[in-house]
């Protein structure tokens, strides 16, 4: 570990994560000096999930920095009972032609689903790319950017208003029983509304958290594409960008008036100052520690967000990763709320949801988190039931829990969204009530994580609209 | 040449009758029909067994709204509501949480629980107190339409706007957590003691498809907190006489105003002509004309029965095809030849456990677990169930000595695996027996006579479809401005000169008469 070059900032940025690297380099263009700490060793492996808004890659220059955005074609692909596979594609017609071999009903209605789902999403772009609207305000700019928003939308048409006002709040099997009847395409879009959440397709809300990973996405996919974004952040580096420190545990310090003066890297012992301190971790982990500082009823906002880790990943060995690619095992809606029923009573899927992507990494919910010890039997029927859904050798599987992820990342209760996407805990909601626009009751601490709006799925969105409300 | 009428109401439940009182009140000539022999709906008293009375369907009166108890002066037709003091909520362990008439009572039984849910009780009853006012104006608008830009729409969405940000930003906060929170994670955040958020989040569940752990259900939760009785919030009611009593009360105000009033009168289809309603065929093929023609029937009986798909705009036809009913409740109702005595509170509180509800509700995940079974397609094998002994409240109901038992039953799907069949209503009724009997043992030699209904007896008896109790599912894509559908939600239909009244328009639920009262407001006001 290197010794930070200065020993004083205008800004330190806690966490190298997507989020907490974008607010750092918008930071660092506006002219201030900014230091990232992370506690890891170096950048976690791997690409970055989600849609990255093409204001972040032009504000920042990033494709100089060989930023790539990756789709894969065809974006997902479930095996069918019979024989053979359901593949959908990025090519409308292809899709139809495929879906048409298992419902001609369904592919006939997969156009007209894909606009209206992509009208929705269009909503949602707008409200991502910004603060939260302030409900509360009287200032008459803001009204008047509320008033926008609403013109927007109603200029969608009278549909796309009801469907927004209809659709959000409903559950994904609602939704797509609506449209659909064939089993394997309605399992194979509703996982994505059950998504990092504890709720199983039939809860209200996940209709929303269907259209939030909707973002971003070209009509007619509904799989986030994938890029290279950290990557291309770190390789920023100069005199333009912000330094970057790893092996650097810090903690928040406070001046005696109680703002913000910077942090102590807990190693080394040693104090680094700075007026602005930008933490990327979970609200509930930056704020923890600081509870006697703070008013007792945000403190039990804080404690009351959220966040209930249900997804494990995995890594499948080379030889395996390149042979389950984007891969699918959802066979229908009745077996995710089925997995999901497991996890409502403390108990991992017996028969999880699986999906892989292309790089080898598997997604599988639910696996409830615990503070408790796990039993080795337990992960070992859970190793064998999604090596069976993958159709791979158990032992080509390295699970990581979502105990094993808040241990390693921080993350809490191994949340990778930092708080859960439901109905109750977006927009003008999220981190928490009344604080959604990065602040916090402390001085020179700003928030610019997944837990802050637009939330989980989308890297750089927050980073860039903290940084955006700092300035 | 049949008489003429200004109006003709189809279905005499408690919502028909409203509006038939509101109309005839103002001067209108008015005529309700009735398939059944008698008034009410659901909201009737029926001697099923000799000397023994039930509340055959809906059972409690709360929400009832005082506006038209003092307009259409009820009391002086007979209604007179007795008070339910109390719920009881006998646990597994043999222990019970109590909720009492009396603060402080109900303080020092949630002390022996938890001390800190105690603390939180408080402040919890004055938000949802809060929570209830503030919504409370809401049920008595006629919906905006959001996507129209007629002025009077714009005027009522900034109304509307004004009126939840003079909430205050914390209050504002909570609502928007109740509009979309399970009633689970909503108490979760309140209280640490499962058999209370268990016996509360119930009634969140109550006429819903979901469980206690489903977002949405925080919402049904406040709908029950809105219950006003002389002014008091929160104050749960049986009506003397059951609740046929109110319905026969609003139909003796009808009549008083001028209404007429035909049972034994099912209506087959309304006539229309040019776009334009002008009047009814009974089922017997009589025809009676009216310039005005309003139903009280639920969405899709009034839309899809009542009229023929090609006299309706395709879009709304299929706005009303996808409106959600799915039953999810039934009833047992027992005649006794003595009370029972649950293990928890063998002297039964000196009277007072059997003179208010009994929730068998002992945990979040019994009643979680009730609603897998229904999710599959069964019936809860443990259901949740809401007891009341109305002989305790009022004596009429049963021969000197016996009593009557009305168990409200959740979950039983409409749509069971495999049908429901006579064999299976029957099964039914067990498992609710069998599950009362494990809190009172001596409970079963107790009975003397049993009624089960199901479901799909309730769509049968009362015409609501898939039996479900609110005219259409409490699901916040179904309420407000999506009651019934997008763009009707205003009391008017497609056709001119029809209406619908009934609770699948907003504000729905409960034997509240709210849509019964506005869209009487909403036609006079459209003149004819």
């Amino acid at each position: 570990m290197s010794p930070p070059r200065e020993s004083r900032y205008d800004a330190i940025v806690i966490g190298a994560g997507a989020n907490g690297l974008v607010a750092a380099h918008y930071l660092a263009r506006a002219g201030k000096r900014v230091l990232v700490v992370e506690q890891r060793e170096s950048l976690q492996e791997g690409l970055d999930v989600g849609w990255v808004p093409a204001e972040v890659v032009r504000e920042l220059q990033l494709v100089q920095h060989g930023f790539r955005l990756e789709q894969p074609d065809a974006w997902v692909s479930a095996s069918l009972d019979g024989a053979g596979s359901l593949q959908l594609w990025r090519d409308m017609n292809k899709s139809v032609e495929a879906i048409r071999r298992i419902s001609p009903a369904d592919a006939a209605k997969w156009p007209d689903f894909c606009g209206r789902m992509r009208t929705l999403a269009s909503v949602l772009e707008k409200l991502y790319l910004a603060p939260p609207p302030d409900i509360e305000s009287r200032d008459p700019r803001e009204l008047a950017r509320i008033g926008g928003l609403g013109l927007f939308v109603r200029r969608l048409g009278k549909r796309a208003v009801i469907d927004l006002a209809r659709i959000l709040p409903m559950s994904i099997a609602e939704l797509l029983d609506e449209w659909f009847e064939s089993d394997i395409l309605k399992g194979v879009l509703g996982a994505v509304g059950i998504w990092h959440l504890k709720q199983g397709p039939r809860s209200g809300g996940t209709a929303f958290n269907f259209l939030h990973h909707h973002v971003g996405c070209a009509l007619g996919v509904f799989r986030p594409p994938q890029s290279n974004l950290r990557e291309a952040l770190a390789a920023v580096g100069g005199a333009e960008g912000p330094d970057i420190m790893f092996n650097a545990e810090a903690d928040l310090r406070l001046a005696s008036d109680g703002r913000a003066a910077g942090v102590t890297l807990l190693q080394r012992r040693e104090q680094v100052d700075a007026p602005l301190v930008v933490s990327s971790e979970s609200p509930r982990a930056a704020l923890a520690s600081l509870g006697v500082h703070l008013d007792p009823e945000f403190v039990r906002a804080v404690d009351h967000i959220k966040c209930r880790g249900v997804v494990a990943h995995a890594r499948l060995s080379a030889e395996y990763a390149a042979r389950v690619r984007n891969r699918c095992f959802a066979p229908s809606l009745e077996y995710l709320e089925r997995a999901y029923d497991d996890a409502k009573y403390g108990r991992d899927s017996q028969k999880p949801y699986v999906e892989t992507d292309g790089a080898g990494r598997v997604h599988i919910q639910y696996v409830p988190f615990t503070d408790q010890q796990r039993d080795v039997q337990s992960l070992r029927t859970l190793g064998s039931s999604v090596a069976d859904a993958l159709g791979v050798p158990a032992g080509a599987l390295t699970i990581e829990t979502p105990d094993d992820l808040e241990r390693e990342y921080n993350l809490t209760e191994g949340h990778l969204y930092h708080g859960e996407l439901t109905l109750d805990q977006i927009l003008f909601m999220r981190p928490i009530p009344g604080w959604s626009r990065y602040r916090t009751p402390i001085e020179g601490l700003y928030l610019c994580g997944s837990g802050t709006h637009p939330g989980g799925g989308i890297p750089g969105a927050a980073g860039r609209n903290a940084a955006r409300e700092i300035l | 040449m049949p008489k003429r009428y200004d109006v003709i109401v189809i279905g005499g439940g408690h919502n028909g009758l409203v509006t038939a009182a509101y109309l005839a009140r103002a001067g209108k000539k008015v005529l309700v029909l009735e398939r059944r022999p008698r008034v009410g709906g659901a909201a009737v008293t029926e001697e099923i067994f000799p000397g023994f009375k039930f509340s055959m369907f809906s059972y409690v009166v709360s929400l009832l709204r005082p506006e038209i108890i003092r307009d259409l002066d009820l009391p002086r037709h007979g209604l007179h509501i007795l008070p339910l003091e109390s719920t009881v909520t006998p646990m597994e362990n043999g222990d019970y949480l109590a909720a009492w008439s009396d603060h402080d009572d109900t303080r020092r039984e949630l002390y022996r629980h938890s001390p800190r849910d105690a603390e939180a009780y408080d402040e919890y009853g004055h938000l949802m107190h809060f929570m209830a006012r503030a919504v409370k104006p809401i049920l008595g608008m006629v919906p905006p339409d959001p996507t129209s830009f007629a002025p009077g729409d714009l005027a009522a969405l900034l109304r509307l706007g004004k009126h939840f940000r003079g909430l205050g930003a914390e209050r504002l906060h909570a609502l928007v957590k109740l509009m979309t929170m399970s009633a689970a994670d909503f108490l979760d955040e309140w209280f640490e003691t499962d058999v209370l958020k268990a016996t509360k989040s119930a009634s969140g569940i109550i006429g819903t498809f979901l469980g206690p752990r489903s977002p949405g259900t925080a919402y049904v939760l406040l709908h029950h907190y809105m219950g006003e009785l002389d002014g008091v919030f929160r104050a749960w009611g049986f009506a003397k006489g059951g609740t046929g009593a109110v319905s026969e009360s609003i139909a003796s105000a009808a009549r008083a105003f001028g209404a007429e009033i035909r049972c034994d009168a099912g209506v087959a289809k309304v006539l229309v002509r040019g776009r334009r309603a002008t009047g009814v065929v009974l089922e017997n093929g009589d025809e009676i004309a009216a310039s005005i023609i309003v139903s009280s029937l639920d969405p899709r009986r009034t839309f899809l029965q009542l009229l023929e798909s090609n006299q309706l705009p395709p879009d709304f036809v299929s706005d009303i095809k996808r409106f959600k009913f799915r039953g999810s409740s039934g009833k047992v109702n027992l005649a006794l030849d003595g009370l029972p005595t649950f293990t928890c509170m063998p002297d039964g509180a000196g009277g007072k456990l059997h003179r208010g509800a009994v929730s068998i509700s002992p945990s979040l995940d019994y009643v979680e677990r009730a609603y897998d079974e229904a999710k599959y397609g069964d019936f809860s094998r443990r259901p949740y169930m809401d007891i009341v002994f109305p002989s305790m409240i009022d004596p009429g109901m049963a021969p000197p000595g016996k009593h009557v038992m009305s168990i409200f039953v959740q979950y039983a799907p409409y749509h069971l695996n495999g049908g429901w069949t006579d064999a299976k209503r029957e099964a039914f009724g067990d498992a609710v027996v069998n599950t009362v009997e494990s809190f009172a043992p001596g409970f079963t030699s107790k009975i003397l006579h049993r009624q089960v209904i199901t479901p799909l007896d309730i769509e049968r008896i009362t015409g609501l479809s898939e039996g479900n109790i609110f005219a259409g599912e409490l699901a916040l894509h179904q309420l407000f401005f999506l009651r019934p559908a997008p763009g009707w939600a205003k009391f008017a239909t497609p056709i001119r000169g029809f209406y619908q009244c009934g609770s699948g328009t907003h504000p729905g639920g409960g034997i509240m008469g709210a849509s019964g009262r506005l869209a009487a407001m909403r036609i006079l006001k459209d003149g004819t």
